[in-house]
Formats: C-alpha cells, sequence, structure tokens
C-alpha cells in the first residue's frame, strides 16, 4: 500500500546517510593517496596511485598501538565506573526522599553549565596534589563522576513505572536491590546510551589529556593525531591515516553492538 | 545555586587559601626525586615539538649526544606546539615538574621570566661554560634578539627558520615571465602578481592566484604567523613594531601603513577573498604561483611529481631588503636538578658542525654564520637551492623589537588590523590606528621599569 | 502510621547517602573544587605563571560589560544556539523516528550517522575546509547546480557562522538520533496498538502518541543542547577559528583565548561565571515553562 512512500523514504534516508559520512569516506580516501593527489584541485575521490605509504609513516612516527591502548582502556574504565556512580546517585535523585534532595539535584545539573576550560587549571592542581600527573589515575578518576550521566539515568528511571517497585519491595527485596534486580535491567538502553557518549567523550578528549600527561607511554590517540601538524604545516596523508585508524574500529563496535545501546533486551518489561 | 555560592564563597576562600598553601608545601615535596636515570647516568627531559617529519632527524641528533657524553641521557618528550606546548609548561612550571629544556616561543617567554621559571644565560654560561662572545657573534642577530627579554639572555636558538618567495616556474614561463628574475621591487610584486592571476572560464573567480596574501582570522591558531610574516613587510618599509623604550607601538606609523596597504591591493587585485586559504594545496595543484613559505615546506614541494618551483628571496620594499626570520629557542627550566648537564646539551646544539648536520637531516637553518665554512654543508647547499636561497636570505633576516609587555595582545590588534584592512572593513591607516590606541593603551597599563 | 512513615524516611535518607557518596566524593574533589577556585579568581588578577594573584573586586565582570567584544561574543552564540538547536533536533527525531520503523540496513543507516561523532575534529575540519572551498568545493558546486552564485563560506561574516552551524549539526545530532532512538524504543507497544485499534493514523499516533510520551526525552535533548551550544568549542577552534573579523568567536572561544592566550585567568574565570549565569537562567525558563508539558508514562 505504502510502496511509494516507502521507497522514497528509503532514498531519503539513504542519500542522507551518505552525505552524512562522505566527510568520514573522504578521509579514508585521502589516507590512501600520496601527496600529489592530497594537493590537488579540483579535489580527487579515488586516489591515482594508491599508498599504504601513510599508514606506515604514521605508525613510525608514534607507537599507535600504545596510544590506542591507553584511549581504549581510560574510555573503558571511566564508562563503567560512570555507570555505577550515575546509577546509583540517579536512583537516589529518583526515587529516594531525603531533605535537601531537589536543591542537591540542581546543583548537580549547575556543574554542568560550567564550562570545563575554567576548572581545568585547579582540576590539574588537585591532580598533582595526590601526586597522580601522568598515570592512568589522572585520566580516569577525574571522570568517574557525571552530572551529564546522573540527569540522563535519573529522566529514563522517571519513567518507569512505580507498580514494579512496589511489588518487589513487598517481596522484601532492598533499595540496592530494587536498583539491581528491577530498574537496571529495565534500564539497559539508558545504560547503553550512557556508555557510548562516556565512551565517545573520553575517546575524544584532547585537552584535558595534554595537560595531565607527559609520557609518550601515557599518551592517547588523540594527543598522538597531534603530531602530524605542527605551527606552520600540516601532513595531510598521515593526519587522515591514523584518524580512519583511529575511527574505524570504534564505528564497527557501534555498527555490531548498537542493538544493545540502543534496543534494551528487556524492555519487554516496560511492555505490561 | 546562586545564593548557594556567595553563601559557601567566603568559608571556602578560608578553606582554599589552606588548601593551597598545602598543595604548594607538598608539591615541593613531591617532584624532588624526580630525576636518577639508570646506571648513575643523568638523565635531562627536553621537551620539543618537532613533529612526524623531522622525529627522525631529531633521533639521530640525540643519539649522537648521548654518545659523545655517556654520562647523560636525553629524554626527548614530543608537545604538540602553539597553544600546547604553552598549556603544558604553565601546568608544569606551577606543580613543579617543568622539564630540564624546553623549546620556547619568544611571544611567551615574558610569562617565563615573570615566574621566575627559567635560568638566565648568564646564570649558567659560568666558567669553562661560559658562551664565548666569538659564538654569540656568529649567531645571526635576529635570532639573538628574539632570545632576550629586556636586553637579557634567557634563551638560545636551536635553529632559525625565515620566509622567503615560493615561485611556480612553470605558471612565470605560461604568463611570459623570466622565472630567473623573480620580482625585486614591491610594485613588481604587485605587477607580476597580476600578471599570473588566470580566470579562465571568466565567471569572475580566479581559478589561478598569482600571490597569495596569508589572511587568516586574527582570532585563530594562524594569526600570530600572519602578523608575523606581514613583519617582512613591515620592515622591508623601515617600520617596527614598538619603540626602544617600549611606551607605545609603531607599527601603525607610514612603513606600516605602506606594507598594508600593498598587502590589501594585491588582495584585492588579485580578489582574494575568493580564494582558498589552503595555499599549500593550491601552490602544489598549480593554481598559486607566488606564495609566502618557508624552509619547512621543503621536503613536501620535493614530493610533487611535474611541479617546476623555487625560492626567491622576497623583493625589496620602498626601505630596504629585509625577510622575518625567527625560530625555536631552548631555555634552561629553574626546577631542573641537572642545570650543568642540561646547559652542556644546550650548547652542544650550537656547535657549527652539529648545527650542519642538524639542518642537514632536519631542513631547518642553521643558527650561526660559521656553519657556512664547513665544506660539506656549502656542497649541500650547492645541491639544494632552495635550502641555500633561504640561508642566503638569512643575511637580511630581521627580527621584531621585542614586545616587552604585552606582546600577545599587541600581536593580536596587528591580526585584528591586518583583516579589517584586507578584507574591506576599514582603510589601513585606520584600521592600523584603531589597533595602534588599543596596543598603546595596553602598553599604559605596563609596570614601568629601568631599562639598563 | 506517622512513626513508620518518619522511619522509612530517616532510612531513606542514609541510602541516599550511600548511593550519593561516590558522585559526591568525585564531585567535591574535581568539580566544586576548581568552581569554587574560579569563582575566587573571578575577583582577581592572575597570569598563571605566578603565584601572586592580586584581589581586584568586580573589576573583570565591570570589564566584561564595558567590552563591546563580549557584547558580540554574546550575539554570535546566540546566533549558533538558535540556528543549530532547531536544525539538530528536527534532523535527529526525524531519523530517530524513521529507524525506528522497518527499514532496511537499520544497522547501517545508524553507523552512518553516528560516524561524526566519533570521527576527529582536526581531520574533519580539514575535510570541511575543502568542503567549503570558494573555487572549487563541493558545496559551491552542489549549490552551482541549483543556479545559486557561489558562496565565500569562510571568508565572509554572514555566511562563515552558517558554516558552522551546518559543521556543527553534522558533527553532533548523531548524540540526540541515539537518545531519541533509545527514547521511541521506550515507549510501550501497548498505546500504538490501543490508538490503532481506535483507528488513528499515522499522523494522529505521532502528535497524540510519541511526541507525549517523548517528552521527557525531547526536554532532556534540548536542555542538554542549550547547556551544550553555549558551550560550543572544538568546532569552532578547529574550522574558523573565531573568524572572520570575529563573526564566529563565542562565549567559550573568548573565554579560552583570555585564559589561555592571553593568560588574563581572572578575565576568563569572570566571563565563565558570566556564561554560567546565562546557561543556567535559559535553563531555569526551560523548566519553569516547558516541565509541565513533560508527560512521565
Amino acid at each position: 500500500m505504502h510502496i511509494a512512500s516507502n521507497v522514497f523514504l528509503h532514498v531519503l534516508l539513504y542519500v542522507m546517510a551518505l552525505v552524512t559520512v562522505a566527510p568520514f569516506l573522504w578521509t579514508v580516501m585521502t589516507s590512501f593517496k600520496d601527496l600529489g593527489d592530497i594537493l590537488t584541485y579540483p579535489p580527487r575521490w579515488w586516489p591515482s596511485r594508491p599508498t599504504v605509504e601513510n599508514f606506515v609513516n604514521a605508525f613510525q612516527a608514534a607507537p599507535f598501538g600504545r596510544y590506542y591502548f591507553n584511549s581504549l582502556f581510560v574510555a573503558v574504565a571511566v564508562t563503567l565506573g560512570q555507570i555505577v556512580t550515575c546509577s546509583l546517585a540517579a536512583y537516589a535523585f529518583a526515587r529516594l526522599r531525603f531533605r535537601g534532595r531537589d536543591v542537591l539535584f540542581y546543583l548537580f545539573l549547575g556543574t554542568m553549565m560550567i564550562p570545563g576550560q575554567v576548572t581545568m587549571i585547579p582540576g590539574f592542581l588537585v591532580l598533582h596534589w595526590l601526586g597522580w600527573i601522568d598515570t592512568y589515575a589522572a585520566l580516569i578518576v577525574p571522570g568517574l563522576a557525571s552530572a551529564f550521566g546522573t540527569f540522563l539515568l535519573r529522566q529514563f528511571f522517571l519513567t518507569i513505572p512505580r507498580e514494579l517497585e512496589d511489588a518487589a519491595s513487598i517481596d522484601g527485596c532492598s533499595r540496592f536491590g530494587i536498583l539491581w534486580r528491577i530498574i537496571l535491567p529495565l534500564s539497559r538502553p539508558a545504560l547503553a546510551t550512557l556508555a557510548i557518549f562516556t565512551f565517545m567523550g573520553v575517546f575524544n578528549d584532547f585537552l584535558w589529556a595534554l595537560i595531565v600527561v607527559s609520557s609518550d607511554e601515557m599518551r592517547t590517540v588523540q594527543l598522538g593525531l597531534a603530531i602530524f601538524r605542527d605551527r606552520y604545516q600540516t601532513d595531510w596523508g598521515q593526519l587522515m591515516a591514523a584518524s580512519t585508524v583511529a575511527t574505524l574500529p570504534i564505528l564497527t563496535v557501534f555498527f555490531f553492538a548498537q542493538r544493545y545501546f540502543i534496543q534494551g533486551i528487556t524492555l519487554s518489561g516496560l511492555k505490561d | 545555586m546562586g545564593y548557594c555560592s556567595l553563601f559557601l564563597h567566603k568559608r571556602l576562600c578560608k578553606m582554599k587559601t589552606k588548601l593551597l598553601t598545602l598543595l604548594i608545601f607538598l608539591s615541593l615535596f613531591g617532584c624532588s626525586g624526580k630525576k636518577g636515570g639508570e646506571e648513575g647516568r643523568v638523565t635531562i627531559t627536553f621537551w620539543h615539538s618537532c613533529v612526524s617529519s623531522t622525529v627522525p632527524a631529531l633521533n639521530e641528533l640525540i643519539a649522537r649526544f648521548e654518545q659523545e657524553h655517556p654520562g647523560v641521557q636525553i629524554k626527548a618528550q614530543y608537545v604538540p606546539t602553539g597553544d600546547a606546548l604553552i598549556h603544558k609548561l604553565i601546568t608544569a612550571v606551577q606543580s613543579r615538574s617543568a622539564p630540564d629544556v624546553s623549546w620556547i616561543h619568544a611571544d611567551f617567554l615574558q610569562n617565563l621570566v615573570e615566574a621566575d621559571a627559567i635560568y638566565r644565560i648568564d646564570e649558567v654560561a659560568v666558567g669553562p661554560d661560559s658562551l664565548p662572545r666569538s659564538v654569540l657573534n656568529d649567531i645571526y642577530p635576529a635570532l639573538l634578539e628574539q632570545a632576550k627579554w629586556r636586553g637579557t639572555l634567557y634563551s638560545i636558538p636551536m635553529e632559525a627558520t625565515e620566509i622567503g618567495l615560493l615561485c611556480n616556474r612553470e605558471l612565470f614561463r605560461n604568463a611570459g615571465l623570466d622565472p630567473d628574475r623573480p620580482p625585486q621591487t614591491w610594485d613588481e610584486l604587485r605587477s607580476y602578481a597580476r600578471k599570473l592571476t588566470v580566470d579562465r572560464d571568466g565567471d569572475g573567480k580566479n581559478e589561478q592566484a598569482g600571490f597569495f596574501v596569508p589572511v587568516f582570522p586574527a582570532s585563530g591558531q594562524y594569526s600570530g604567523w600572519m602578523v608575523w610574516q606581514w613583519y617582512a613587510f613591515l620592515f622591508q618599509a623601515g617600520g617596527d613594531a614598538i619603540t626602544v623604550d617600549q611606551t607605545r607601538v609603531l607599527y601603525n606609523g607610514d612603513a606600516g601603513v605602506q606594507a598594508l596597504t600593498l598587502w590589501k591591493n594585491i588582495y584585492e587585485d588579485l580578489g582574494l577573498r575568493s580564494f582558498t586559504i589552503d595555499y599549500e594545496v593550491a601552490f602544489a595543484s598549480k593554481h598559486l604561483a607566488m606564495a609566502l613559505d618557508g624552509p619547512w615546506n621543503i621536503p613536501r614541494w620535493e614530493q610533487i611529481r611535474g611541479l617546476d618551483w623555487m625560492v626567491a628571496p622576497l623583493p625589496a620594499g620602498p626601505a630596504k631588503r629585509a625577510t622575518v626570520a625567527g625560530g625555536e629557542y631552548l631555555a634552561l627550566f629553574r626546577q631542573s636538578t641537572h642545570p650543568k648537564e642540561a646547559w652542556t646539551f644546550m650548547t652542544w646544539m650550537l656547535r657549527p658542525d652539529i648545527q650542519a648536520m642538524w639542518s642537514m637531516k632536519s631542513g631547518y637553518l642553521p643558527v650561526r654564520r660559521g656553519v657556512l665554512a664547513i665544506p660539506d654543508y656549502v656542497a649541500f647547499l650547492d645541491a639544494h637551492q632552495p635550502l641555500k636561497s633561504y640561508v642566503e636570505q638569512l643575511e637580511v633576516g630581521q627580527a621584531p623589537r621585542p614586545i616587552d609587555y604585552g606582546g600577545l595582545k599587541i600581536t593580536s590588534h596587528i591580526a585584528e588590523a591586518i583583516e579589517q584592512a584586507t578584507l574591506g572593513r576599514s582603510d589601513p591607516k585606520a584600521a592600523l590606528d584603531g589597533a595602534a590606541a588599543k596596543s598603546n593603551q595596553v602598553l599604559s597599563t605596563a609596570p614601568r621599569v629601568e631599562l639598563p | 502510621m506517622t512513626a513508620r512513615t518518619t522511619a522509612g524516611r530517616r532510612g531513606e535518607g542514609i541510602s541516599a547517602l550511600l548511593f550519593l557518596s561516590p558522585t559526591l566524593l568525585v564531585f567535591s574533589v574535581f568539580v566544586a573544587f576548581p568552581v569554587f577556585f574560579s569563582l575566587y579568581l573571578s575577583f582577581h588578577t592572575w597570569n598563571m605563571f605566578g603565584s601572586e594573584s592580586t584581589f581586584v573586586g568586580l573589576d573583570n565582570y565591570t570589564r566584561i560589560f564595558r567590552s563591546p567584544e563580549f557584547w558580540d561574543v554574546l550575539k554570535n552564540t546566540a546566533a549558533y544556539t538558535l540556528g543549530t538547536i532547531p536544525l539538530n533536533m528536527l534532523a535527529a527525531l526525524g531519523v530517530a523516528y524513521v529507524l525506528n520503523k522497518r527499514i532496511a540496513g537499520k544497522k547501517l543507516l545508524r553507523t552512518a550517522f553516528f560516524a561524526p561523532v566519533i570521527m576527529s575534529s582536526v581531520a574533519a575540519a580539514v575535510i570541511w575546509r575543502w568542503v567549503y572551498e570558494p573555487n572549487f568545493g563541493l558545496l559551491n558546486y552542489c549549490l552551482s547546480w541549483v543556479g545559486i552564485p557561489a558562496v565565500n563560506w569562510l571568508n565572509d561574516p554572514t555566511a562563515a557562522m552558517f558554516a558552522l552551524i551546518m559543521m556543527g549539526v553534522w558533527k553532533t545530532f548523531g548524540v540526540n538520533m541515539v537518545l531519541f532512538s533509545a527514547g521511541l524504543q521506550g515507549i510501550p507497544d501497548h498505546y500504538y496498538e490501543a490508538a490503532e485499534i481506535d483507528g488513528a493514523g499515522r499522523w494522529h499516533r505521532f502528535w497524540h502518541i510519541t511526541l507525549p510520551l517523548l517528552s521527557p526525552t525531547t526536554f532532556f535533548i534540548l536542555v542538554m543542547s542549550v547547556i551544550g551550544s553555549f558551550q560550543v568549542f572544538d568546532t569552532v577552534y578547529v574550522l574558523t577559528s573565531g573568524g572572520p573579523l570575529g563573526s564566529t568567536k563565542v562565549m567559550v572561544f573568548y573565554l579560552y583565548e583570555n585564559a589561555f592566550k592571553f593568560f588574563d585567568m581572572g578575565y576568563a574565570s569572570a566571563v565563565a561565571y558570566v556564561l554560567f549565569a546565562i546557561i543556567f537562567a535559559l535553563t531555569l525558563l526551560q523548566v519553569k515553562y516547558l516541565k509541565a508539558r513533560v508527560h512521565y508514562a
């Protein structure tokens, strides 16, 4: 019945998707071009002399394997940590009654409105005081709590019918038990959403990592990418090759795992 | 929220003072034992911004140093340049985790000196480690000028760089111009630029531009770079940035107006507003005939097949022949636990044979004339025309008189004036005068000091 | 009865404390302290290098309001926000809504829409600069098909803001798409089933079921987007650097410039607090006027 409109919808979506992803595809294409192909007008889509030299040179310029490990390790640690801390805090804000709850909640929200650049220097001083400069702790611990995550999860928790919890609490479930057995399984999509955002945020962070880490062994991918740019010039080919390598695996993970990010399997719990 | 913060503010301030004291106290001890090195070797931490293309040369350099100095190990750490370098230096100095030696730029020398973060050179260059006058006299004066703050030497140059005129010989020939006779004067630059500009399809937009006037957003990361190139033209017209007594700026004088007018005229003649700002792409793809460029790009142009290019000296201005020269500077940090060894590394870098080797491997220019007495280097230059052209032009290299106070703000004022004049928001004189008024305002707040 | 409730309340207070403690600990050290420290700085001048800071009272704040540049920057930020949010949210909701239906290649499509979020800003900016190139750029080339004359995207003050908005929407709408997707999946099917039985059409279902039930998500996204676009920095830094002629200089860029280019930390902190006050006021307004319209299931 709706075949025509359905086809139209598909075409529209695919065109939009292609436009959206084109800059990324261009990055991938560029990473296989030699300098002559990159520096050409009008720009050329396909490399005329495909080469993997950019990848080879990029990986010789810096130990990207190590950088990659660091980025992944830090991003995973922060993500897991935030899931724990944010769901605990969000539950308290969504379901528990205590004095000053709303004030505290709005204070939390308020902190999101402070631009990160301004808390950078004092934050650095604290880390230094703790002796954490140039360690994983410096990259991980400050990210272990998040107003955004708390807010996000609280909003989702509020959409979960209370009746489910009441039933459980009659069965003698503790507060923590309710959070663990009822709320969290129902919130998988929200948790997954929080997980990708946190992961992306940490994985793409540049300024903070730059400040708290000095040695090569601790450097993250984003810091590594900077080596292809200096005051006067950019090494386009190598920059594109390195950022292709930095982006593709994450994109692949997203492709295969998006079901878990977006469609919680236990969503059925929401259907009566 | 607002209430709460105000209410808490007082108490927290007190707490904070205590906390800060504690922080500073702890930090004094925190890092004292950081350097030791293996097997009794002294480790020198060295921060640099050598990018992927120069890292191999740097590694060779360090290996050579360590071979000659078995007791010293150089731990080279890459720090992204520009804003990133200064961010790291600030936080490192704050937390007493500064490197022993670091690349610095003249832009923020003032801040490092005011924070008492780095040694004066005369503090470390003593006795057998002193820097002979013969060495100092051998260094290009423009470079030495930028290594000083208020007449006192605080750093030494590691390598030199400057700008020349990059030309596409093929496009010269196509336009009926002789590539072996590049423009010699400003007027010639303007007329050549016009002849080399082509609108093939007649749509009012030029596919090929004769010259690239480096106009970038004044608030961006290239604004300092734009001003630096403009200085070359300011010098050619006989001007400078600031008066000797540092009380007011000079860039809005006749020389400044002439230099900016030239830029504006060429910019408008060639319709550069609708031309790309990625001049490297345009040059490599033969859409641009002339551009200001530096030695760092030589390896890049060599890679492009079928590009017939050369480097010429900049044309002479109404007053003289000049270019702007600068470099990367090495400073020795007070937090270093091995200043003597660090200083050894710094002076080693000045040795003519090391300078020659560094220049040949990295493509940077040497910082002293003595290098030109080394036969190997002379032979190398003869085989590399562009590098030779740059090195020869260093003789007329000039550095802007260092601005002792508020230099970064003043540079951004100049950048704004260049942007306003070229994009047609105001005429060169008015733009420069407006900027100068702001700069002089900044200077009037400077703490007064006696000049030596 | 009363006694029991009180006991229950007290119990909740203790649980709440336990639940909140990890977050509170991290926050007090890495957020509260820095925030108060910068508030302190906003009443001082400090160049970050030296240890001394001088108390200057409200000077930094009066300097802000007297600076014509600040008002320009505020205007630019507002323009960016007004330009970005509607486009961003419409695109995100549209794509999420359609992708929630039976579409072939859903996973691939979603990945494509999400790719910009993951891409490094620096690499993305290089590509976008080529897209916006006036003579041979892709965008002008496409515009020429429909007879629109070439635009100097990055060299014209008005066009540059537009160019920035487009890249901003491109870079971030994937985030909101994922949020909307999660929100859409959270709407129980039985609402639709009931509506279908009642014979409601597609539009009717969208307006009367999807939108209201999605409103907590929408509200969340709106609040976050306002905060996010008032704090935009990365795309500006890599694409336009605030130019030409300062036309894309936004608040955080201005703050960054003062803090890390001119080392005027006190002034930058004061700018941060002014920005904070603006965002706070806008958020309060949204809470006050929009929250009543949010439906919770």
